[in-house]
């Protein structure tokens, strides 16, 4: 019998490197290549292993925070090598680590209905991989570099720990954007579930923060049950997990689709992006499941900005667009996707309007954002999200770590109504101007990044027919974006210098700062000479606080950010048709394909593309959703710049009373938290409590019943066991006796 | 047939024997540096004899009807080379089991040697004689020649049980414990060896053979009179006595008890494998091809659609495999010595592998039953081990601090606090107590797994619902063995404890304890071994057609065997 006869029980968790040799079945098979891929979970993990033994040795230095970085930054240089020598970007290629799970039952052969799954620890790298761990990789060494300042207060223990984290979120972050199955993907979509867990939860004495970790964790397993089924469904449906086997099956019924016919396609297809929909709305912070990305910023900035503003977030994005082909075999889900993704865009925007918080600001305008994204894909754009994707990935992690150096710098302090001219304070510039570049960005000031990317999205939503309604929204969404976005920038950057610090004052005193207190000692006299407004001031500590600036690492950082947040915008403009990230898609399984002849030709020219009030919607857009943004920017100003003489007020403050109840609730978040806690929470209590009682009652009882048999059972056949021989002797040739009895009497 | 054309299966058993001849001089030596060579010759003669087994043992096709049994022609070679690797595991914790004392007193110049008193040479060579038994039971083609390696196996562990308490020195209350046991185990084993010995006496007469591969075709041909039926219902029973399965289980945990803990180790892999090695031929001389309704006129008759042994061998193995179980597991939640403990876990896992035997052979390794018992087998040994090694590594600080006398932990309590005290150890004995419960990813896993889905594609349903059940209730006492090393603190009020000053007792604990690991994400190769070696060879044409003559000289009915050995039909042959 030969080994391939064998089927089995085999779980081969060993066999490094090796190129099986398949037969090349019917449809193009993905040539292997891309293997430097591989090094970054290699890098990665050997990173957490490393953050691990210095936990371990009790490493009290910045040693986790620059293996890290370096770590993190070879893995960059390995995506980099890969994009530069073209492995992928063309067409895809398989990069095969190890067989990991390989698994058939049934039996095989001419009348076998024999079964299996496969999936294995390898890569599939095309145009749209490389798009995000570029990104990945990239932002990740420079968050890492930022970290090593920001929680510089923490080294010891806690430093090691959060750089193990970081750096498993990498490695899960690099499975989840690099797998070529749903199996690994479905790994790195765990893994980077439980690091966000992890960080968000880093405080771990902070009660707060336990509640945020656990609610994002718990919110999270509601789109994970989703995508758990979908990758099920689509197991069953298609017979595999691998993706080249799933999108050459899915793409049986593409053309199906294109024409509009969708009643050739089974439901059960139809489905499966219905359900994968649902993990990414719960990883991506869409309704309804966006609640715990707001708390989520009780994790250490960095995080927030690595994590939950940059990558992680956009997995769900990257899995519609991973996806795509599936998606386009459904009539509802990409509209769906669309309508959600507005919604979400227009709901974050009002709560992030209302808000106080600076930190939660950039947390809604994550979810804002990341509904535009979302709004992408449905309209048809998977270039538009995924350049999307790419220019809030610099500006938000700008922004994040901007507000992260001023809750830094100020002990904590995250109130706009408690700061205001940081502009004018000394050290601060590099903060500033990072600042009010992201703020560009994020309310699409022209020629910016952000803005090319929004247009983008915008104009196709005017040009899908049927989607007007959406344009609409996401115009009107970006006005409102343009304000709050600015009105944190003028309430805390420029206006009177005033501040009050935060109430980790003390955390920091006794983390013993004294080299941070000594070097701005020099600050300390321009600090007075600017004045605390004594009115605000006065609360106990505050009187001898100064903020301190931010060091190198984390300037350094914000200057590269920004550079990159402008420069960025360059890549619109490479290439010939809808710039840089417009070729990196085509190549992907993103890629729209392109609609089927006769279709074309039988909708005709009368089926015009759809017009934004009679005129071409890629013309005109740029320069109405400008006008937009200066209109947001242009109230900003007047209601918090203009005139405003404190921190504390402005001439907002008039008018929020006008808007009465609408205002509350906006800044209560429209109570969506307490509805939910009233529809789920509280009726799910209930009902935990009363399974607490049954079993308590009736399943501990049949345990306790089930312990309970053996052990009686043992008691009274113990007594045999007397240790005398005879009768040991007697008892075997008793035996012996009534098993020839008992096979007597069966048998006859 | 001479003792010529036997040779090929002998050779790694004639290297044993030559070897124990040596040690049995080596260890007579009154130089000191001399007698302590014993042990390391004795595990190059397992080595040698592992490759020689693995060099020289004719393969599946090449074993002829007149030379060896060509019912399962490919297990010799695995098991011979299994009983090698575990009996070189084992002889790394058989370290300094005897005369301990003895060797301390001389070595501080207060005493003598005196060969009299000397026990090293018999025990090391003792311990190879009943491997080379062992080594000879899966060669054996013969009732006589496997009644003989039975013995061979068993005899010198009575005198290795009885000698391992300590010398015949100071009174101890040890030694009284160790020679009880072997005195009990003794006389038992006698009682057993006779009941199989009649059983197989009954399987003579009623087919006139002693030969297996013509008492299979006898049985073929034929079918199973009343006689024979019972010589085979009466053996199995009396093998029972090898496994310690019920009802031949009485004496189990009185021995294990009384033997020191590398003794006790031993006695759990070597009658056992020997046991069920001899059950699997004498089950194999049947054939799992019958029909629960195929007794015709008082014979049992193979029937071509027929998966199973004959309905009473197979109720016998039922139940006995059922009560094996269930008394081995609720008597193990009994016990406070953690020996006794052991020894009940080891007649449980008895019951285990005996499903497989019901089970029988099959296309795949998932499928196989008889391939499940192999791979069983090594497992077994290989986690059992690491858990026996921990006792034997563990011993009772005595007050004067010498650490001439042995006394060897008794209770699970004495486990308590091992991670923190003794970090290694604690490892070994989770790992350990953790695949012998058959947790995943651990190789007492993959080991139980196939045991479950042969009987599963065997119809055995409710057997392996028992087995479940069984499985549960062993987690009862293994995970005490867990949470007292692993969760809770030592006790204080506890006899302090010591390290064994045989350091390569604890490398065999940890070589144990890292195969449950190693193997159980290599063991594909050793899967696919047992599978290969339980290729079951269902008797073909000597049953129905006139045989072709197999006279002396005549090869095409060894190779036509061979033939089907290594091209053995598709599994899914239409019509299957």
């Amino acid at each position: 019998m030969t080994a391939t006869e064998l089927s089995t029980f085999t779980l081969t968790l060993a066999s490094l490197v090796q190129e099986s040799g398949h037969a090349a079945p019917a449809h193009s098979e993905p040539a292997a290549g891309g293997m430097a891929t591989l090094l970054v979970p290699v890098f990665t993990l050997l990173g957490t292993v490393l953050c691990g033994l210095f936990a371990a040795f009790k490493v009290k230095s910045k040693l986790p925070a620059w293996t890290t970085v370096l770590l993190l930054a070879a893995s960059f240089a390995a995506i980099v090598y890969t994009y530069a020598t073209g492995q992928g970007t063309t067409s895809p290629v398989i990069a095969h680590g190890f067989d990991w799970i390989s698994i058939t039952w049934g039996e095989f052969g001419s009348a076998g209905h024999g079964h299996g799954i496969a999936a294995n620890f390898s890569f599939y790298v095309d145009a749209l991989t490389l798009l995000w761990m570029l990104f990945v990789t990239g932002l990740g060494t420079l968050i890492a570099l930022y970290a090593s300042e920001y929680m510089s207060h923490d080294v010891g223990a806690g430093y090691c720990r959060f750089f193990a984290a970081f750096n498993l979120f990498v490695f899960s972050m690099s499975c989840l954007v690099m797998a070529d199955n749903f199996l690994l993907l479905y790994l790195g979509w765990e893994g980077v579930g439980l690091c966000s867990y992890l960080l968000i939860g880093y405080f771990y004495k902070k009660p707060s923060a336990v509640a945020a970790a656990k609610k994002a964790f718990i919110v999270n397993r509601i789109g994970d049950l989703g995508l758990a089924l979908g990758v099920f469904l689509i197991y069953v449906q298609f017979g595999s997990v691998e993706y080249k086997a799933v999108f050459a099956e899915a793409g049986r019924y593409i053309d199906a689709a294109r024409a509009g016919h969708f009643d050739q396609i089974p439901w059960q297809v139809q489905l499966i992006p219905l359900l994968l929909m649902v993990g990414a709305f719960g990883k991506s912070a869409q309704l309804p499941l966006y609640v715990w990305l707001p708390d989520a910023m009780e994790g250490p900035t960095p995080v927030s900005a690595l994590i939950h503003a940059a990558t992680m977030v956009t997995a769900g994005v990257y899995l519609v667009a991973r996806s795509y082909p599936l998606f386009l075999c459904s009539e509802t889900a990409l509209p769906v996707v669309a309508w959600v993704g507005t919604l979400t865009a227009l709901l974050a925007a009002t709560i992030g309007m209302a808000q106080f918080d600076i930190k939660r600001i950039m947390a809604y305008s994550t979810v804002s954002q990341l509904g535009y994204m979302f709004a992408g894909l449905g309209v048809l754009t998977s270039t538009g999200a995924a350049f999307h994707v790419l220019t809030h990935a610099f500006f938000k992690a700008l922004l994040f770590l901007c507000c992260g150096a001023v809750m830094h710098g100020f002990a904590g302090q995250l109130d706009l109504r408690k700061l205001s001219g940081v502009w004018k304070i000394p050290g601060w510039k590099v903060v500033s101007v990072g600042m009010l570049i992201g703020c560009a960005n994020l309310s699409g000031f022209p020629l910016t990044p952000g803005f090319f990317s929004k247009d983008m999205i915008l104009a196709e939503a005017f040009v899908t027919p049927g989607m007007a309604a959406i344009g609409w929204l996401l115009l009107l969404t970006a006005g409102l974006t343009a304000y709050y976005t600015f009105r944190v920038f003028f309430r805390v950057f420029v206006g009177p210098v005033e501040y009050e610090p935060g109430d980790e004052l003390h955390a920091h005193d006794d983390h013993g700062h004294d080299g941070h207190a000594e070097a701005h000692g020099t600050v300390h006299g321009h600090g007075d000479s600017h004045g605390h407004s004594a009115a605000t001031g006065n609360h106990g500590h505050a009187g001898h606080f100064h903020p301190h600036a931010p060091g190198w690492a984390i300037n350094t950082v914000l200057a590269i950010l920004a550079t990159l947040s402008i420069v960025a915008a360059g890549l619109y403009f490479m290439g010939d048709h809808g710039g840089w990230a417009a070729n990196m898609v085509h190549h992907s399984t993103a890629a729209l394909p392109p609609a089927p002849a006769d279709h074309a030709a039988e909708s005709g020219a009368g089926h015009a593309h759809g017009s934004f009030l009679g005129m071409d919607p890629h013309a005109v857009m740029y320069y109405v959703s400008a006008v937009v943004g200066f209109i947001g920017i242009g109230v900003a100003f007047w209601l918090h710049f203009a005139g405003r003489t404190t921190a504390a007020t402005s001439r907002a403050d008039a008018l929020v009373p006008k808007l009465g109840a609408v205002a509350r609730a906006a800044q209560h978040k429209w109570y969506v938290d307490e509805i939910y806690d009233f529809l789920l929470v509280k009726p799910l209590w209930v009902l935990s409590h009363i399974f607490h009682l049954i079993d308590a009652l009736l399943v501990d009882g049949l345990v306790d019943f089930a312990g309970w048999v053996p052990r009686t059972v043992g008691k009274v056949i113990r007594p045999a066991q007397s240790g005398l021989l005879h009768g040991y002797a007697i008892g075997m040739a008793g035996g012996l006796a009534v098993l020839l009895l008992i096979v007597l009497l069966a048998v006859t | 047939m001479t003792l010529a054309d036997r040779l090929p299966f002998l050779w790694p058993e004639i290297v044993l024997f030559g070897f124990t001849c040596w040690v049995m001089m080596l260890g007579l030596s009154p130089h000191r540096a001399t007698r302590k060579l014993c042990a390391p010759f004795s595990g190059v003669a397992l080595a040698i004899a592992g490759i020689v087994a693995w060099q020289t043992t004719p393969g599946a096709g090449q074993v002829a009807r007149e030379t060896g049994q060509v019912l399962l022609p490919g297990m010799v070679m695995y098991a011979k080379v299994a009983i090698a690797v575990v009996g070189i595991l084992m002889l790394l914790l058989l370290a300094g089991t005897v005369d301990r004392a003895d060797e301390a007193e001389i070595a501080a110049r207060r005493q003598k040697f005196n060969p009299l008193s000397s026990n090293r040479a018999e025990f090391y060579s003792f311990f190879l004689f009943s491997l080379t038994g062992l080594m000879l039971c899966a060669g054996a083609d013969d009732l006589i020649w496997l009644f003989l390696a039975l013995e061979l196996t068993s005899l010198p562990t009575y005198i290795m049980v009885t000698m391992s308490g300590g010398s015949a020195g100071a009174w101890m209350p040890w030694r009284n414990k160790s020679q009880e046991a072997g005195v009990k185990y003794f006389f038992l084993g006698a009682l057993g060896a006779a009941v199989f010995l009649y059983g197989f006496a009954l399987i003579y007469g009623g087919t006139g053979t002693t030969n297996l591969n013509e008492i299979r075709d006898h049985i073929a041909s034929g079918g199973l009179d009343s006689l024979t039926m019972t010589g085979m219902l009466v053996a199995l029973v009396g093998l029972c006595f090898k496994i310690a399965a019920v009802p031949m289980h009485f004496y189990t945990a009185d021995v294990y008890e009384g033997a020191a803990a590398p003794v006790s180790a031993f006695l759990a892999f070597t009658p056992k494998t020997a046991g069920f090695l001899a059950i699997l031929l004498l089950c194999g001389t049947m054939g799992w091809s019958y029909m629960p309704e195929s007794a015709a006129g008082g014979r049992w008759v193979a029937d071509a659609a027929g998966t199973s042994l004959p309905e009473p061998v197979r109720l016998m193995l039922w139940v006995i495999a059922a009560l094996t179980m269930t008394v081995g597991n609720v008597l193990a939640i009994q016990q406070d010595s953690i020996k006794r403990l052991l020894a009940y876990s080891s007649i449980a896992h008895s019951g285990y592998m005996l499903v497989g035997v019901i089970a029988g052979p099959g296309e795949t390794f998932a499928k196989s039953g008889l391939a499940a018992v192999l791979f069983y087998l090594l497992c077994y040994g290989v986690m059992n081990l690491g858990a026996f090694a921990v006792v034997g590594v563990l011993e009772r600080a005595s007050k004067d601090g010498s650490t001439d006398q042995v006394h060897e932990i008794e209770t699970v309590d004495e486990l308590r606090g091992l991670m923190k005290t003794r970090p290694i150890l604690g490892w070994v004995m989770t790992i350990c107590a953790l695949s012998l419960l058959g947790l995943p990813p651990l190789l007492g896993f993959f080991g139980k797994a196939p045991l479950f889905t042969s009987a599963i594609s065997a119809g055995e349903i409710v057997l392996v619902v028992v087995l479940g059940v069984n499985s549960a209730i062993a987690a009862f006492y293994y995970l005490r063995l867990v949470r007292a090393a692993m969760l809770e603190s030592p006790d204080a009020a506890a006899p302090r404890t010591v390290e064994s000053p045989f350091a390569s007792r604890r490398t065999a604990g940890v070589l144990s304890a890292a195969g449950v690991v190693v193997l159980a994400l290599a063991g594909n190769g050793i899967m696919r071994a047992a599978q290969h070696a339980a290729e079951y060879l269902p008797a073909t044409d000597a049953a129905h057609e006139p045989a072709p003559a197999h006279g002396p000289g005549d090869h095409s009915a060894a190779s036509d065997a061979g033939h089907v050995v290594e091209a053995p039909p598709k599994p899914t042959t239409p019509g299957h």
